[in-house]
């Protein structure tokens, strides 16, 4: 769960980069004719609401609408006693307390007279959000998600590539001071702590013992088999790095079994295996790595494009 | 534990042949694994995990991550399916399912589309168990009860931890990374914590900010580690330096109504009255209008494989409490005298009680 520093660094965020991908809301508003764009988010599914106005739940639902030449609202299922700290964050004035998001969206649709709004990925909404909406008098349209977020801007790839950076440096720091003298729960605990410590906003911890695949902690040795995988998200950006104590990388010239899984890290949520390799995104690219029979793991975030990999 | 939980198994093919339900599926995602994690207890990568339990005892699954395919298999014994997709994998899954009634746990949280699958496969739109799963999990089984007694140890040393290297000049974040480093090398899996800090300022708890800690704040935190799925939760306060007079008259309502709460708590109360006992403390003290939803949440939850579990504890939910739940009472609320103030024990309802099972002392602590 997030519970790291959320907030909104203008230097890395700077508010035009928000105001340009409002303007693109806007612009799509208009040539779909719909009378606004609506974003879900919640605790994991964040990413897109996130792109849009920087908004980071900690917890529960929300939608971001984007109304035709408005700045988004926020329908938040958040206590307003939160508000206040979620302005300071994001760019919403408008925020309305909202314990059942989609009913606060219908009731937003009447009290503006819109008929017709263009949801972001509609079927991808949550069972009961989407069948109050459906069961509503207003016209829902699916907008793919690329029609909003299309290829990672130059603004996005740099702070996953900060947060590639925190990764790395925490693994190549930790993992060998680790091995042989610590279990992967401490380990665990002083990824946790150094990261967050960093500023990131959430972390995620897998460790393998070169028997199965990465796990959460077990509280076993940290060994000469062991792998690591770090993800880190640093204001909504996340990035995934593997790395394994007996040092091996994804050389095919020094091992044969090499078996590779691409994840999508732009997505709505993070880590969904990606089958496209060439769709413009940020990626983790992990190798499970055979070293007589024993799997080992490494991996980076990079960039994917039509023209290759750029390791972030 | 093993990771198949096979009491709930029994008790949810119990829930299927009452209803009349012929397959029950338990979805989980990222945020919400505890709907699949109530019958096949595996913290799966994700983004989402399905275990299909048929009326014969069946159990089939489907992951969206090839890391998940091994502990799941290992926990269930039977097939199971790495799909990219999840519509692709439920279709897979519910091939001989053809006019079946297909109950789903977790249906609320599902998106879309994959109910649209189910009911493709199924003939029917599913139907959902949510509310019956919810209440079969209500009351925890003897190892769940264990899991969740090593939460609260863990949230009681997590809070020891808190109260160690709490101190002026530190930042929310920096603090919370100490917590967080503490307890997960110290085995916790997962931990929900929220915190604030300052004075009669603070409204809320929220997730840390950038703020330096100052001598005089009420440091205000929730943790809730997380040990084999089961959360525990602690909530305190800690005043840096000395008290102030008002710091201490609000501390003193907070620990008079959760005892309160604590007194009353036993099998065949209302949960109602949990919350009303607490409130009424504040009445007596002038502060009633201070238990409303404008200042506060709720004054408990029920507590588990999610760390927010049904019946919230509040005056207007209407549930008798029984043997062998597990609820936090915390009448957490913001009050003019020293901002918003927090103040609970995960309490195990017994034959004749309650039971905390938090261990912290009940004062309001100093640093």
């Amino acid at each position: 769960m997030k519970r790291g520093l959320v907030r909104w660094d203008r230097s890395e965020l700077p508010p035009e980069e928000l105001d340009a991908r409002i303007a693109a809301a806007h612009a799509l508003a208009h040539e779909r004719d719909v009378d606004a764009v609506v974003v879900y988010s919640d605790v994991w599914r964040s990413n897109d609401a996130r792109y849009l106005s920087n908004y980071m739940p900690y917890w529960n639902r929300a939608f971001v609408v984007a109304p035709r030449g408005e700045k988004p609202i926020l329908l938040c299922a958040l206590s307003p006693r939160v508000y206040p700290w979620i302005r300071t964050v994001t760019v919403h004035e408008t925020i309305v307390a909202s314990p059942n998001p989609a009913a606060s969206l219908l009731k937003l649709c009447a009290e503006r007279g819109w008929s017709r709004i263009g949801s972001v990925d509609l079927d991808g909404l949550p069972v009961d959000l989407h069948s109050t909406l459906t069961a509503g008098n207003v016209e829902l349209l699916d907008f793919p998600r690329n029609e909003l977020r299309p290829a990672p801007t130059d603004v996005e790839v740099r702070m996953h590539a900060r947060a590639a950076a925190m990764a790395r440096k925490a693994l190549d720091e930790e993992l060998p001071a680790a091995r042989n003298r610590m279990t992967d729960h401490e380990l665990t605990g002083r990824l946790e702590l150094r990261l967050r410590s960093a500023g990131a906003e959430d972390v995620v911890v897998l460790v393998s013992n070169g028997e199965g695949p990465p796990a959460p902690a077990r509280g076993a040795a940290v060994g000469p088999s062991t792998s690591v995988v770090v993800a880190v998200e640093h204001n909504g950006h996340w990035a995934k790095v593997a790395r394994n104590a007996a040092g091996a990388t994804a050389d095919r010239s020094t091992h044969t079994g090499v078996t590779e899984l691409r994840e999508l890290l732009s997505g709505p949520c993070s880590w969904e295996v990606l089958d496209d390799t060439t769709k413009p995104a940020v990626v983790a690219r992990l190798f499970e790595i055979d070293a007589g029979g024993r799997r080992l793991h490494f991996g980076e975030t990079c960039l994917q494009g039509s023209e290759g990999l750029r390791v972030l | 534990m093993a990771a198949l939980n096979v009491e709930r198994k029994k008790q949810f093919l119990e829930l299927m042949s009452q209803r009349g339900w012929d397959a029950l599926l338990f979805y989980g995602d990222t945020w919400r694994k505890d709907h699949f994690r109530c019958l096949v207890n595996v913290c799966f990568h994700g983004p989402q995990a399905a275990a299909l339990l048929t009326r014969e005892g069946e159990i089939r699954a489907v992951v969206t991550h090839p890391w998940d395919l091994e502990p799941v298999q290992a926990a269930i014994g039977g097939p199971v399916t790495y799909a990219r997709e999840l519509t692709r994998g439920l279709t897979g899954m519910l091939r001989d399912m053809r006019s079946a009634v297909v109950a789903v746990n977790g249906l609320e949280q599902m998106e879309a589309r994959f109910a649209q699958a189910v009911e493709a496969a199924a003939g029917a739109a599913p139907v959902s168990a949510t509310a019956n799963v919810e209440e079969i999990r209500r009351v925890k089984t003897p190892e769940e009860i264990e899991w969740i007694r090593r939460a609260a140890d863990l949230a009681d040393r997590g809070y020891e931890h808190f109260v160690r290297v709490a101190r002026p000049g530190m930042t929310e974040f920096e603090l919370v990374a100490e917590v967080e480093g503490f307890l997960k090398a110290h085995g916790a899996e997962d931990n929900f914590m929220l915190v604030a800090s300052g004075g009669t300022e603070v409204t809320a708890m929220k997730p840390p900010t950038d703020r330096k800690l100052q001598v005089g704040d009420s440091v205000i935190t929730e943790l809730t580690p997380q040990v084999n799925g089961y959360y525990a939760q602690i909530c305190r306060t800690l005043v840096l330096g000395k008290p102030s007079e008002k710091q201490l008259r609000s501390y003193a309502i907070f620990a008079e109504a959760q005892q309160a709460a604590q007194d009353l708590l036993r099998p065949g109360v209302d949960i109602a009255d949990v919350a009303r006992v607490q409130n009424d403390v504040f009445r007596r003290h002038g502060f009633g209008e201070y238990t409303g939803p404008q200042y506060t949440r709720v004054r408990g939850h029920n507590l588990g494989l999610y760390p927010d579990e049904f019946p919230h504890v509040l005056e207007n939910v209407h549930y008798t409490c029984r043997k062998d739940m597990v609820i936090i009472c915390h009448p957490n609320t913001y009050l003019p005298l020293a901002g918003y103030m927090v103040f609970g024990d995960t309490l195990l309802v017994t034959e004749t009680g309650c039971v905390s099972l938090n261990r912290t002392e009940k004062r309001l602590f100093q640093a």
